[in-house]
């Protein structure tokens, strides 16, 4: 099977600080791979450097073939959720999604709806996302990251601040996405979500990644 | 090209949506009023005085000709764009839609239309302070002809000088005024914008306060007094002055209108155009090397 994201030699250092330290790994296309790790250790750095926001200190990362912060500032047909997703507070999580997807305007309104309906909210609601619960909007930021269809995944941490019942459904539609053929990177802190999804289970302990499953 | 411009276009439009009750904003162009109200009121008092009428754009031209009144309404951008470079949690969505350069030409028609909306709050203020006593007519008020004829101007040190009163007319010379400020503060930001991206936020910080102290040390009467210059020379550092400093370079009156060697103000726009140029070229190389740091995403690494 083809290795969709290609990490070489990753390093990432701030001043003094070695975040990650030399790592090395291929991620396989149609699979969900979980890194797990403490706080601190360099899960989410390593996801950072994967979408392009920092630049490696030494290494490099590629994503379908091209070297990231070379050949593209940032990965095409990605989804991303970085910890607690930010959106316009005053706008509904309707509006904020069409400007999003306007940026591309790849899809249309229907398929936004549907999107919002498929991780439990509802399209119509007026209420503007500065009033939603912070369960609210890891839906809705799952949501902004699948809407476009993307072949990747990146999700740090997506059932942040889920009920019970909300991270059983986003569960459900994580295995979906693979079933669709997906790729997943999904960084969690939680054991089960790791064990249940995950076909592959690398860890990082103080920027040092080891294979464990 | 069409795609890229119109997606330059929602990145600075998702700036400006975020002005909505953002307190930072209310509290700038609360500011930026005081200001205007407590700058235009020497001219305002003058005709008051004199029980003479003013016209409608001469608050605006007696109190943005002086260097010194510029130099306080373009500190009151640094907390205007004081979020620069404008990373917060819902960035990574947007960047991930589009790409660097793209990001930082949505942060450059941001910033020139978040300048040009604060000069123009200036100027309306500034037109509301002395509207009751004022004319909309292009001609200058009996007012103007006194501070600028008798010297009584010079005196409470409002530049209503008789090259600007004979050689435009109010809307002409407001309006080169309002230009020449919204140059200056384009310059000064984007030079905020550039180092903010090339070493970090606190040079940005930095580099705007030094252009700032730059521009104002590099006064002609400062230099005059302080190193007691005879007037002849004092005359040449006053045109050495004129085209070295970026703040004179924006007062109006610091210009050349047919007969001493100041810049003109054409010579102004096209320096001040290649600056802009220079360094929108170097934030766009800064950019490809620059790592994202978002507010509100920040957690365990």
């Amino acid at each position: 099977m083809k290795s969709i994201i290609k990490l070489e030699n990753l390093s990432k250092s701030f001043g003094e600080d070695l975040v990650l330290k030399s790592v090395n790994r291929e991620f396989e296309e149609g699979k969900i791979h979980g890194i797990v790790g403490n706080n601190g250790s360099g899960k989410t750095v390593m996801m950072k450097c994967v979408c392009g926001f920092l630049q490696p200190s030494q290494g490099r990362v590629f994503v379908n073939y091209k070297q990231v912060g070379k050949e593209v500032d940032f990965p095409e047909n990605m989804g991303i959720i970085i910890e607690t997703p930010g959106f316009l507070p005053n706008l509904s999580g309707l509006k904020n999604l069409e400007l999003l997807a306007s940026l591309q305007r790849r899809i249309h309104k229907e398929i936004i709806r549907q999107t919002i309906r498929r991780v439990g909210l509802d399209p119509d609601m007026k209420k503007p996302v500065g009033k939603y619960s912070l369960g609210m909007r890891q839906r809705l930021g799952i949501a902004q990251a699948i809407m476009e269809d993307p072949s990747l995944l990146v999700l740090d941490e997506p059932f942040n601040g889920l009920d019970k019942n909300g991270t059983g459904q986003m569960r459900t539609l994580i295995k979906d996405l693979r079933e669709q053929g997906k790729t997943i990177l999904l960084a969690s802190h939680n054991q089960i979500d790791i064990d249940e999804l995950c076909d592959t289970v690398c860890e990082m302990d103080a920027g040092v990644m080891t294979m464990i499953r | 090209m069409f795609k890229k411009i119109r997606q330059s276009f929602s990145v600075a439009g998702y700036n400006f949506r975020q002005w909505r009750r953002n307190p930072r904003i209310i509290i700038t162009f609360l500011l930026a009023f005081i200001l205007c109200f407590l700058l235009s009121d020497k001219a305002v008092a003058f005709a008051e005085e004199h029980q003479t009428t003013m016209q409608i754009a001469e608050a605006f031209i007696w109190t943005f000709g002086d260097s010194n009144s510029i130099l306080l309404s373009s500190l009151l951008l640094i907390l205007l764009f004081s979020d620069m470079p404008f990373l917060s949690s819902g960035t990574p969505f947007y960047l991930m839609r589009i790409n660097r350069r793209i990001w930082v030409m949505g942060q450059a028609i941001y910033i020139f239309l978040a300048a040009g909306v604060y000069l123009l709050f200036i100027l309306v203020s500034t037109s509301l302070v002395c509207m009751t006593n004022s004319f909309t007519a292009n001609m200058w008020s009996k007012t103007a002809a006194i501070l600028g004829y008798s010297g009584e101007g010079q005196a409470i040190a409002l530049p209503a000088l008789v090259k600007t009163l004979e050689m435009s007319h109010p809307y002409q010379c407001m309006a080169s005024i309002f230009f020449l400020m919204l140059l200056y503060a384009l310059v000064l930001i984007f030079f905020m914008l550039f180092f903010n991206i090339w070493k970090g936020q606190a040079a940005g910080v930095i580099s705007v306060f030094a252009f700032s102290i730059y521009g104002f040390l590099l006064n002609p009467e400062n230099l005059q007094s302080l190193f007691r210059l005879p007037d002849e020379l004092a005359y040449k550092t006053r045109v050495w002055v004129g085209w070295l400093s970026p703040l004179n370079q924006a007062t109006y009156h610091m210009h050349n209108f047919g007969y001493d060697n100041l810049p003109r103000l054409w010579q102004t726009y096209a320096i001040g155009g290649a600056l802009l140029l220079l360094l929108m070229l170097l934030s766009l190389w800064a950019i490809r090397r620059y790592s994202f740091h978002f507010r509100g995403t920040e957690g365990g690494a």
